[in-house]
């Protein structure tokens, strides 16, 4: 039975590929997107840190139990000199070394220079060069403050620098041969807010513990640690990746999973319409099916069967042709710093499997709807002429779209009654709410709209032909129109919406600072203490926390205190040490004024501080971030006196400096945006086209009664585009209204956010761009039919 | 509205029996329901003794794959399929894998071997025809059921699709219901069933020849309504009430 319907399956195939080529291209497609994405994504696999090479074993402080990864706590310096000397004299480890590492980055006339982010860990103890197997190629090593040992710099030269301190010259005592500045251990550990790495160097050598070589070694390093820390051996040790690096591969693994799953979802959406049409054509072939034997379940196999073959063959040729293009997107993603410099695209087997496997799930249930409605085709199906048309509007369209619309419009009109942080999303759930319903009811609403958009030419041959073949063959519409509809609907309201959000945001950030000028890094991570004090400020460096209170542990960001808790009233800070909490981490500690709390330090350090207040920000008295994270840098300052230039640091007026922080996350969004919404445009182009060129086909006999009554191939061709174009506009113009109704009610959710009037913006190129790309292909598809029959 | 009305016959096995009347009167409503294509809203089905009333889609499909074949007016082939993948379809769609040269053997019967490769496009519209009778004898079915297999045909095309027929009454007991508006098609039938109204009217032998069968078919008048009733049984098929 199965064999039967496989070898016909397979006979339908390849008499009829015309009827599949929907299918194929989208599942071609949609393979190839998921094929390179993940690709790209496996390829991009956190690496150990160069300067650890020759370091088998690595050690780090236990985890905090935040919960969250980006939480760390450090050892003390003293508690890593304790824990490294004991490691250090574990048989067959030949040296344990801790590596406080701190912020530097070189000045060259002034200004910073290099990656801020990696600089923030680019200053090392001596002693720490022997992980990464670094030596001196030249000179001696530093031995006090104000020495370095770096590379491509000769001994006896001096290097200007800028540190969280500020800027300093410093002698070159040795030449390495690795990246980084090594100083003096004991000027390393003054500068280092804690530890977070001991390195291991054992004597079995430096190749990958775990295949054998080294693993007593490591059992006894992990005895020794005990819960101490956690020790990393192997492909463990990769976790050690630079937080910063970890971003950027976060970033980009963001953008290569939408599109991963946009492409999932398009491709069941082109493949469910692409068989369902082509069901609806071959009523009387499946009907004949039935009559002479098969049952509705091997109607449905024939269907599943074929599909299959199409999906699997679109597979095998679109995963090898996602996974050639990866390659080509490596370079422009580390320029648009979603993968990190260096990265390279290896071969990943697993992905292309996988993108295969996923293009015959996805075809797989694309089809099922339209193989279940096949295989209730009664066998009498097979006598009739022609099967009658359907009707456009089905009884689950009669339930589902009314349900869609009346979910999102009162989804939309609660949206000011719901909490303000529930707004905006909840102004999104209703416009998708809405655009489905628009879609849903297209059938219906298409009528009275092309009614009106055609009225003008009501009175020509053609624009008569054009207005009743369109109200007559509704359901043909509805299938061109409604594609085209979701995707002006879903460009509108996603751009629409964070260009909305871009504004609001702007008059958000703004109202933060008074107006004026700031201090900000100029291509650091932060303002030095130096950079601050010339301004005639107080540094307020900010700092990270681990607070525990009643079992439960948190990391915040904190900064430092001049004046005591602010909007306490207290006047100066009363010398003593305190913390403030904000609403958030008083809440999820459940903690109030006047608790005591669990306060761990960025240096590793651990004391009780009384809650003084709960506040709008974590902070803690300036001396003591000093004293506790001496590596850290201030975020701005506003100006109040005049300005005075200083490295690192450049000025901005308040709006400005709003302006550019916006557009750098703008940036990302809108890249993400028009990979999303270019997929979307391109998916509803293959399903338009895909419609088109099938319905076209099926209406030749028309075109002929057409031609017989006078009308030349031209006159056929216009008709044939201004019912296309009738079509994608009626689409179009749906979508858009849809999505502008939803996007006021997001905009005064907005408004309410932010507790200002925002300008309700309206992305009128990329609509317009989506427009006419959906356009130009319906229009190509929907041509060629009529043309090849000459 | 009633189709058929108080219809009762009995097709006994290796018979040919041909329904003739004119548009309306229930000929192929008839032929729909003997061959279960069609479910009768009252009444009984009986096909080579089992009654098809209570069956579920899928039993009466199996039902049909295995005692039952069909031959209609046009479209009767897939149109992807050779001729003799359309031939081996009912086997397959049965499980059953066909064994060598039966395909082949059945083409030849019906005058077309060497064509078993041949799409249906690449067919003539009586080569088709002959390539639908082997599909519809190849699972030798207790019934065959044609309705109109000469309409699409020219005369010496259709008289070639008669005679195969009839072939497979005469040599192999093949039990045949043929509706058919063509008197000369009908002539080729043991008998002939006159249907008007939904009610059968008259009876003559096919023998009876082609010129008295178009001049009773003229005849045929409207009659009363009743209710309707359609049964076969174990020995061929029949319609009785």
């Amino acid at each position: 039975m199965i064999a039967g319907a496989v070898g016909t399956g397979w006979a339908t195939v390849r008499h009829r590929f015309p009827r599949f080529a929907g299918t194929f291209v989208a599942v071609f497609l949609g393979v190839a997107v998921v094929a390179g994405a993940a690709t790209l994504h496996l390829s991009s696999q956190p690496q150990a840190p160069a300067r650890y090479g020759q370091s088998p074993v690595l050690v780090t402080p236990p985890d905090p139990g935040t919960g969250q990864d980006s939480d760390r706590r450090a050892w003390t310096a003293r508690e890593a000199a304790g824990l490294a000397a004991r490691l250090g004299s574990l048989p067959g480890v030949t040296a344990a070394v801790a590596d406080p590492w701190f912020y530097v980055q070189r000045l060259v006339a002034g200004r910073a220079t290099g990656d801020a982010q990696a600089a923030l860990v680019d200053g090392h103890s001596w002693s720490s060069a022997a992980l990464g197997g670094y030596r001196l190629t030249a000179g001696r090593p530093p031995r006090t403050g104000g020495e370095v040992a770096v590379a491509g710099l000769s001994p006896g030269a001096t290097t200007d620098v800028l540190t969280s301190a500020g800027p300093e010259k410093w002698l070159v005592t040795g030449t390495v041969s690795g990246p980084g500045f090594y100083v003096a251990d004991h000027e390393a550990a003054r500068r280092a807010s804690g530890v977070h790495v001991i390195g291991l160097t054992l004597a079995a050598g430096a190749g990958e513990v775990g295949d054998g070589a080294g693993r007593a070694e490591v059992a006894a390093v992990r005895a020794e640690v005990g819960a101490e820390g956690v020790v990393r051996a192997g492909a463990d040790r990769d976790s050690l990746e630079p937080d910063s690096v970890t971003r950027i591969r976060w970033l980009g693994a963001q953008l290569l999973i939408a599109l991963v799953m946009l492409g999932a979802f398009a491709t069941v959406f082109v493949v469910s319409s692409t068989c369902a049409l082509s069901a609806a054509q071959r009523r009387r072939e499946l009907g004949l099916l039935r009559a002479i034997g098969a049952t509705p379940g091997q109607v449905r196999r024939l269907m599943y069967t074929e599909t299959a073959l199409i999906a699997l063959f679109a597979g095998l040729l679109g995963a090898p042709a996602g996974a050639a293009a990866a390659p080509l997107l490596a370079e422009p993603m580390v320029g648009t710093g979603l993968e990190p410099a260096g990265f390279a695209v290896t071969s990943q087997p697993t992905a292309l499997a996988g993108a295969i496997l996923l293009g015959l799930v996805v075809a797989l249930a694309g089809v099922a709807a339209a193989a279940r409605r096949a295989s209730r085709i009664p066998p009498l199906d097979a006598l009739r002429e022609a099967a009658a048309d359907p009707r456009a509007m089905t009884p689950a369209r009669w339930v589902a779209g009314p349900f869609c619309a009346v979910a999102g419009a009162g989804l939309l009109a609660s949206v000011p009654a719901l909490p303000l942080e529930l707004r905006s999303t909840a102004g999104l759930g209703a416009a998708m709410l809405l655009l489905t319903a628009a879609a849903l009811l297209s059938p219906v609403l298409i009528v009275p709209l092309v009614r009106v958009i055609a009225r003008p030419w009501r009175n020509t041959a053609i624009g008569m032909l054009v207005r009743e073949s369109t109200l007559t063959g509704v359901r043909r519409v509805a299938s061109t129109a409604a594609p085209v509809l979701a995707t002006v609907g879903f460009t509108v309201l996603l751009a629409g919406t964070v260009a909305t959000a871009e504004a609001a945001v702007g008059i958000d950030e703004s109202a933060k600072y008074p107006a004026g000028t700031l201090l900000v890094p100029d291509g650091t991570p932060g303002l030095s203490a130096a950079a601050v004090t010339a301004q005639g400020a107080e540094p307020t460096p900010s700092t990270r926390l681990l607070i525990t209170h009643g079992g439960a542990t948190t990391g915040v960001p904190a900064s430092g205190s001049v004046t005591g808790p602010a909007g306490t009233g207290d006047g100066p800070a009363p010398g003593g040490e305190f913390l403030v909490l904000d609403r958030y981490t008083a809440a999820e500690l459940d903690a109030r004024a006047g608790d005591v709390v669990r306060v761990r330090f960025a240096d590793g350090a651990v004391t009780s501080l009384p809650v003084r207040a709960v506040g709008a920000e974590v902070q803690v008295p300036v001396e003591m971030v000093r004293r506790h994270d001496p590596d850290a840098l201030t975020r701005l300052v506003v100006l109040e006196e005049d300005a005075v230039a200083v490295p690192g640091g450049r000025f901005l007026p308040v709006q400005e400096y709003v302006r550019e922080e916006v557009d750098e996350e703008g940036r990302l969004v809108d890249l993400f945006l028009v990979a999303l919404i270019g997929l979307t445009a391109g998916y509803t182009g293959i399903a338009v086209g895909n419609t088109l060129l099938m319905a076209t086909a099926a209406r030749r006999p028309e075109f002929g009664a057409l031609r017989l009554a006078g009308a030349g191939t031209g006159q056929v061709l216009r008709i044939v585009t201004a019912e296309t174009l009738l079509a994608v506009l009626t689409g179009a113009v749906l979508g858009t209204l849809v999505a502008v109704i939803s996007l006021a009610g997001i905009r005064a959710a907005f408004a309410a956010e932010v507790g200002a009037e925002i300008a309700l913006v309206i992305p009128w190129t990329i609509t317009a761009a989506v427009t006419a790309i959906c356009a130009a292909l319906a229009t190509a598809a929907a041509i060629v039919p009529v043309l090849r029959r000459g | 509205m009633t189709a058929l009305d108080r219809v009762d016959a009995r097709f006994e096995p290796g018979t040919f029996t041909a329904v003739m009347g004119p548009s309306g009167s229930g000929k192929s409503t008839l032929l729909h329901c003997a061959a279960g294509l069609d479910r009768a809203s009252g009444g009984e089905v009986i096909i080579d003794g089992v009654p098809v009333g209570g069956l579920s889609e899928r039993a009466l499909t199996r039902l049909r794959r295995a005692r039952v074949g069909f031959v209609f007016q046009a479209f009767n082939l897939v149109p992807a399929l050779t001729a003799a993948q359309n031939v081996a379809l009912p086997l397959r769609l049965a499980g059953r894998r066909p064994h060598r040269g039966e395909v082949a053997a059945v083409l030849a019967e019906v005058g077309l071997e060497g064509r078993e490769r041949h799409r249906p496009s690449e067919l003539s519209g009586g080569q088709q025809q002959r390539v639908a009778i082997a599909r519809a004898l190849v699972a030798r079915p207790a019934v065959l059921f044609a309705d109109e297999p000469t309409g699409a045909l020219d005369a010496t095309a259709g008289a070639g699709v008669l005679r195969l027929l009839r072939e497979a009454v005469d040599r192999h007991r093949q039990t045949i219901l043929m509706v058919t508006h063509d008197p000369l098609a009908a002539a080729t039938a043991d008998r002939v069933l006159f249907l008007a109204d939904g009610r059968v009217v008259d009876e003559l032998p096919g023998s009876a020849g082609a010129e008295r069968i178009a001049l009773h078919t003229a005849r045929l008048e409207a009659t009363k309504t009743v209710s309707a009733a359609v049964r076969t049984d174990g020995s061929g098929a029949a319609v009785t009430r």
